[in-house]
């Protein structure tokens, strides 16, 4: 389902219905989605829509969370200064846009999956973030395309002693999606001390996958922050 | 054109200072308010995406009137008013307009000493001298705040500065609490499990810092239990207002009801029935 499509189309797509139609510029958009449903009008001359995964952590507000918190199955212990790859799974969102050479206009956004929110760090100056518990895995493995994306987390132990990650803070405004059959990041976490480490993302899109829309870029933000900082720990 | 000019040369009735020098004055005035909103402009647009909100209003306010009171200064020799003389005329003019001006002098402090302490900025809520709602602006003398009732209220800065200001905006998290009775004949332990699902199942009811539940009271007509839940301070007030009743619902689908204050009367047996 996710993907590029013209201004009349119909997808379907497990239990995902999206239909665009209407003769001229007048366009009538109804989805159905795991039985919520919701129509709108568009008026448009041009354009294409684009159907792809989303930075997680939108509904069910916007404006509440800008963190995603992956809190891990098993506590993973790493050994000092050695680098190492994992494979987490995170919550999907999906935004549905409309498209053309000047703007871009989020018109939909829906999910599949539980929605969770946590604090990380202290009541005072912690982060809101959205939470979700995943295993770690050795490779990418198949996931359910609407339910979770595959994170490969490039980890480094700068540290000078053994390491234990119970969780892993990711930032949204810095996250890069691609998709194909599934939705993938690839971050790096760069553990500079027991209880301090740098979270960022790698821009580098995988072959026969595309380049989601930024949900911040297309909203007009600018992004300052490179990476994330976890300072308060990672248990 | 003779007269022209003796009329520029001429001088402003009861005073030593001429039209020409007052016309001088008023242009360099003049000039320096255009100068001063062209770098307010200039200021905004380049710091706009920068500078969070208040603090883009506090550096534009700063050069806004700073450049206004540099052309003032730079205006007042033209109407013959020396920068010395001014020092020691404002000296003794400082003495008479600060009994004068007590309550101004005293705001205008205090509003500088919230500017630089900042327990609150543009766009907060807070609880003030018993005002709640928004602020609106926080200017060198008073405060304004929106309330939630939508009026507008104007708070003199001594009094924010002296009174016990709540920040309810500050952190990023908020606690709120219920106190839910139930009947002596339910169980608490039931009834607790089931609150703790609905905070569970409710996506901003955080994980962490995490729900805390318990029977707190055995009071007269009920078992209390106690429900202390977090939430983004963004969306707190939404959740509190939609969990209480839905937790009232799920106990009463479990069969556990919440009592209304009750009196048990014992009646005493009449002499004649004794009898």
């Amino acid at each position: 389902m996710f993907g590029e499509y013209e201004l009349n189309a119909e997808i379907s797509d497990e239990d995902v219905n999206i239909v665009i139609e209407g003769r001229g510029k007048t366009k009538h958009y109804k989805r159905n989605a795991w039985g919520e449903e919701i129509e709108k009008i568009i008026h448009a001359e041009g354009g294409k829509m684009v159907i792809c995964p989303v930075e997680p952590v939108n509904l069910p507000k916007e404006g509440v969370a800008q963190y995603l918190l992956i809190e891990l199955e098993k506590p993973f212990i790493i050994e000092p200064k050695v680098s190492t790859s994992i494979f987490l799974r995170f919550p999907v969102e999906i935004g549905v846009f409309l498209v053309d050479r000047r703007d871009v206009e989020r018109i939909d956004l829906f999910s599949k999956v539980r929605r969770k929110y946590t604090l990380y760090g202290p009541p005072e100056k912690g982060v809101i973030c959205r939470w979700w518990r995943s295993g770690v895995y050795d490779e990418a493995d198949k996931t359910e395309k609407f339910v979770e994306g595959i994170i490969k987390v490039d980890i480094e132990n700068d540290y000078t002693e053994w390491v234990e990650l119970r969780k892993i803070v990711f930032g949204a405004v810095q996250m890069k999606i691609f998709y194909g059959d599934y939705a993938y990041m690839h971050a790096r976490m760069k553990i500079t001390g027991k209880s301090i480490g740098e979270v960022s993302f790698i821009d580098y899109k995988p072959k026969k996958m595309k380049r989601a829309i930024d949900i911040y870029l297309a909203k007009g933000m600018k992004k300052f922050e490179k990476k994330f900082v976890m300072e308060w720990g990672f248990k | 054109m003779i007269n022209l000019l003796s009329i520029f040369t001429s001088t402003i009735p009861g005073t030593n200072i001429q039209i020409i020098s007052m016309i001088e004055f008023i242009v360099v005035l003049v000039v320096g308010v255009i100068i001063a909103r062209i770098a307010r402009l200039y200021i905004r647009r380049i710091l706009k995406d920068k500078l969070p909100g208040e603090t883009l209003i506090a550096v534009e306010k700063l050069f806004y009137y700073g450049i206004i009171t540099i052309a003032f200064i730079v205006a007042l020799p033209y109407i013959g008013i020396s920068l010395g003389g001014l020092l020691m005329a404002g000296g003794l003019l400082g003495i008479v307009l600060g009994f004068a001006s007590q309550t101004v002098v005293a705001n205008l402090i205090s509003g500088m000493f919230l500017l630089g302490e900042k327990p609150m900025k543009i766009g907060d809520e807070i609880g003030v001298e018993g005002v709640d709602g928004v602020v609106e602006d926080i200017r060198v003398i008073s405060t304004t705040i929106r309330t939630y009732d939508g009026i507008k209220v104007r708070i003199p800065n001594e009094k924010v500065f002296n009174a016990r200001i709540k920040n309810y905006s500050e952190h990023p998290v908020r606690r709120f609490e219920y106190v839910v009775g139930i009947r002596y004949a339910d169980d608490a332990e039931r009834a607790i499990e089931i609150i703790k699902q609905i905070a569970e199942e409710h996506p901003l009811i955080l994980k962490e810092p995490s729900p805390l539940i318990f029977v707190e009271e055995l009071a007269d007509s009920s078992v209390n239990i106690r429900v202390k839940l977090w939430a983004p301070s963004a969306a707190w007030y939404g959740v509190k207002m939609e969990l209480l009743w839905k937790i009232k619902v799920e106990l009463e689908k479990a069969g556990i009801e919440i009592p209304f204050p009750q009196i048990v009367v014992w009646e005493g047996k009449k002499k004649d029935e004794n009898n």
